[in-house]
């Protein structure tokens, strides 16, 4: 038996937890930017991060720039990966962290450089929690809208 | 380089006051991570007073393992592989893997907030202990030898 669906890619899983960590210190970076006043270099920053968010989200986690850092630079250092995960789940997590970080964004224009730091805190605590403890705060959204009726089954994964 | 809007809604700190609030951040975080930490996979006895019913859904004849995952889950894969090895170890013991995504009235009716998670129902279908998170194989076992000495 397999550790992912039929038909998926299989992922190293430190793989987007080595990228939650990077992403984890972008943002502590970005809060401190953002309190200290240099609002204009963590507002960059947040878009830098909502980019890569957008990456992951869309081409999936397997073409992230981080999961590439990853594989050439990490794993070659690492035992082989007890198991493999499927990247539909820490692909989804990408359009989470995309979510926060565009409402900070956009926030900002509302409310000021205070959107950065709420927005930025935010997506720190989940990307630590990722990376430090492998929790998925993007896995319990999913299931929240799921039962609220907003997602949908996809046909393809009926069986 | 200034700033096009003054910061209204608060001042600018300083370096001292920023390092308390990101050693704010990463502790509390950090709590938040043992928090969760301690709850996953811990077994919580069920009273016995409800009783599964699912729609197509055959149970076991003395036990049975009904998880509850989604598909972005990776742990649910992990504790589908536990205790689908259980089951097939265990005669009479079934393992039932069902996606909420494609039953969220299921996820609603037993009160499903995170997945994996996991219910250990008797033979007659009653509940007797819940799992969340993913699940530890030592204490499924211990728990399942309960519900079947039972």
């Amino acid at each position: 038996m397999t550790s992912a669906s039929p038909g998926r890619p299989s992922i190293d899983p430190r793989g987007p937890r080595f990228g939650a960590g990077i992403t984890a210190v972008l943002f502590l970076v970005i809060v401190a930017l953002a309190l200290l006043g240099a609002t204009w270099i963590a507002f960059g920053l947040s878009v830098y991060a909502a980019a890569l968010f957008a990456w992951g989200a869309l081409a999936g986690i397997q073409r992230h720039p981080y999961g590439l850092l990853f594989r050439t630079l990490v794993r070659p250092r690492l035992n082989p990966p007890v198991e493999l995960e499927d990247p539909a789940p820490p692909s989804f997590a990408q359009g989470v962290g995309l979510v926060v970080t565009a409402v900070g964004l956009a926030l900002f224009f509302v409310v000021g450089p205070i959107a950065l730091v709420i927005a930025g805190a935010a997506a720190f605590v989940a990307a630590f929690l990722n990376s430090a403890f492998a929790f998925c705060l993007g896995c319990r959204i999913y299931l929240l809208l799921a039962r609220a009726g907003v997602i949908r089954a996809r046909g393809a994964a009926a069986a | 380089m200034t700033d096009p809007r003054p910061l209204t809604t608060f001042g600018r700190m300083d370096a001292g006051t920023t390092a308390l609030v990101l050693a704010g951040l990463v502790l509390g975080a950090t709590g938040l991570g043992i928090l969760h930490r301690a709850t996953q996979g811990r077994v919580r006895a069920a009273s016995g007073c409800r009783v599964v019913s699912i729609d197509g859904v055959e149970l076991g004849g003395r036990a049975t393992l009904l998880q509850f995952s989604t598909e972005v889950c990776s742990p649910c894969r992990a504790t589908a592989r536990v205790l689908d090895d259980l089951a097939a170890r265990t005669p009479d013991v079934a393992h039932i893997d069902l996606d909420v995504t494609h039953r969220p009235e299921l996820a609603a009716e037993y009160r499903v907030l995170q997945t994996p998670t996991t219910l250990i129902l008797d033979g007659d279908g009653a509940v007797r202990a819940r799992i969340g998170g993913a699940v530890r194989r030592d204490l499924v076992v211990a728990e399942l030898e309960k519900v079947l000495a039972a």
